[in-house]
């Protein structure tokens, strides 16, 4: 199963690349999850997914397979297991930037194979949960990028919020401050977006993890309701 | 398909199942149990403890106050099906239960546990949407009322906290109005691959009211505004009604999955609209 998801960031295409490859940097944006381990191009952790009745955590590891300095593009394999029950997933994620206006566009493609169960819900949650992870995680991105950091040059400092802003205003004290461009340790405890504090569930884990794994994981959760529906019906 | 273990309580009043709540934030309210015991059993959560709310008598049952009827939470889909007062002045709601699951569903399945469950392809969010509904929720902080239209936040989300438990739901008297729910699907109790509630009130032969609620057409039930507008003040003609329809798919945001690709969904809600606007005015 292949999913497409695409989200700008409000800095040149060269800044973002940098920032979108410095793990422990981006993934207090990936809300639930946890950045256990990160050792260059390979990385350890665990998401929490908690929607409706729904709560999942899965532990997982990723490296990245194929990096394209010129080309601005990235692959990164990940896999993941649930933690108390059969379910796993494997992802590969491709990630290109390309230029767009003051900005940077970010294509995600994610390939996703999924085992797992059926659950009954009258509306794939695929497409609602990718769509929602990856905006939080972008709104967090542009946010970080959004006060210019050293390298900066002509970054308009009030850009993309007409487009993000609403979402990061809700993210609460601190969200932005995990934004420290020189960051290099894993913040044991990270604040980044609450996926679900626009929404009003506040109980949730709000941890870090590289932004690819737990694209993936989340996405996963949401394939994995799919399939299992499709299952149901079969049965 | 066994859950992993947990906890039980079934306590008898809502102070008492609020305070559990409260103090454990794994665990999790159970009411009919219709959609949280299949997640259960596929180990898709694992709360600590489940919040049995059977025995709180005073979230069962269907009253009058006032113009208003209150539905309790823990209220079967059975029992409004078969209940009177539902069916003088809140037809369209006795519509729209008739439609939920199979017979066993109906039994064990509540009006409340529904509408916290958010399924945006449930068929009751939808109807309550059209209704105008009053959601009470009761938590720590005491008991707040919620309006329709504000409780359905997003995707299985209300606005509700974790430790908060609805209670009643308050409907406004509408005898006498038209209603129709129209439920697209591909099997006999599937979920809804597009629903429409509407109401629609005549006088003096125009049309001086209508409420229409779309259910999977966004990651929460809407209203479509846009077909209330251009419909309420029409003869309620077959004209006006084709017009209005046309509007039904305006602001929605429809997903693409394995029963329909979401333009398809967007025709869908224009011409189930039409088919329901037409039921409900009686043109």
């Amino acid at each position: 199963m292949e999913l497409t998801n695409t989200f700008t960031v409000p800095a040149p295409v060269d800044e973002a690349w940098a920032r979108l490859l410095d793990l422990p940097a981006v993934a207090p944006c990936l809300p639930g999850a946890t950045l256990t381990d990160s050792d260059g191009d390979s990385f350890t952790g665990t998401v929490k997914v908690k929607l409706g009745p729904i709560s999942l955590t899965y532990k997982g590891s990723g490296r990245i397979a194929e990096r394209d300095d010129a080309a601005h593009r990235v692959v990164v394999e990940a896999s993941g297991r649930e933690t108390r029950g059969p379910g796993t997933a494997t992802a590969t994620i491709t990630a290109t930037l390309v230029p767009d206006g003051d900005g940077t566009r970010v294509d995600v493609v994610t390939d996703l194979t999924v085992t797992g169960r059926p659950a009954q819900f009258g509306r794939s949650m695929l497409a609602d949960v990718s769509a929602r992870l990856l905006d939080q995680f972008a709104a967090c991105v542009a946010d970080q990028l959004r006060p210019a950091p050293a390298a900066a040059t002509t970054t308009d400092p009030g850009h993309g919020t007409d487009t993000v802003g609403a979402v990061v205003a809700d993210a609460g004290p601190g969200a932005a401050s995990t934004a420290a461009p020189a960051t290099q340790h894993v913040p044991d405890e990270a604040a980044p977006i609450d996926l679900f504090e626009v929404t009003g569930a506040r109980q949730l884990v709000r941890r870090a993890i590289p932004y690819v794994a737990a694209f993936a994981v989340g996405a996963l959760v949401a394939a994995a309701v799919a399939r299992l529906r499709r299952r149901d019906r079969a049965t | 398909m066994i859950p992993v273990g947990f906890d039980y309580v079934r306590p008898s009043t809502v102070e008492d199942a609020v305070a559990v709540l409260a103090a454990d934030p794994d665990a999790k309210v159970i009411a009919g149990g219709q959609s949280l015991l299949p997640v259960l059993r596929l180990r898709l959560a694992a709360p600590t403890t489940l919040v049995d709310l059977r025995d709180v008598e005073s979230l069962h049952g269907v009253r009058v106050a006032g113009d208003e009827l209150v539905i309790g939470a823990m209220t079967t889909h059975d029992e409004i099906l078969h209940d009177q007062r539902v069916a003088e002045h809140a037809p369209l709601l006795a519509a729209a239960t008739a439609t939920v699951g199979d017979r066993q569903v109906r039994h064990l399945g509540t009006f409340g546990g529904s509408l916290s469950h958010a399924d945006p392809a449930g068929d009751l969010p939808a109807a309550a949407c059209a209704l105008a509904a009053t959601m009470v929720a009761v938590g720590p902080n005491g008991r707040r009322e919620i309006a329709a239209d504000d409780f359905f936040v997003d995707y299985l989300t209300t606005t509700m906290a974790p430790d908060e438990i609805l209670v009643e739901v308050r409907v406004g008297d509408t005898a006498g109005w038209g209603f129709r729910y129209e439920k697209f699907n591909r099997m006999a109790q599937a979920w809804a691959i597009v629903s429409v509630a509407a109401l629609v009130r005549r006088a003096g032969g125009g049309v001086t009211d209508t409420r229409v609620a779309l259910g999977n057409m966004a990651r929460r039930p809407v209203r479509a505004r846009a077909v209330e507008q251009a419909f309420t003040g029409t003869g309620g003609d077959i004209g006006a009604v084709t017009a209005a329809a046309g509007h039904a798919d305006e602001g929605t945001d429809p997903p693409s999955d394995v029963n329909g690709a979401a333009d398809y969904r967007a025709h869908l809600s224009r011409v189930l609209t039409r088919r329901a606007l037409v039921a409900a005015v009686g043109a």
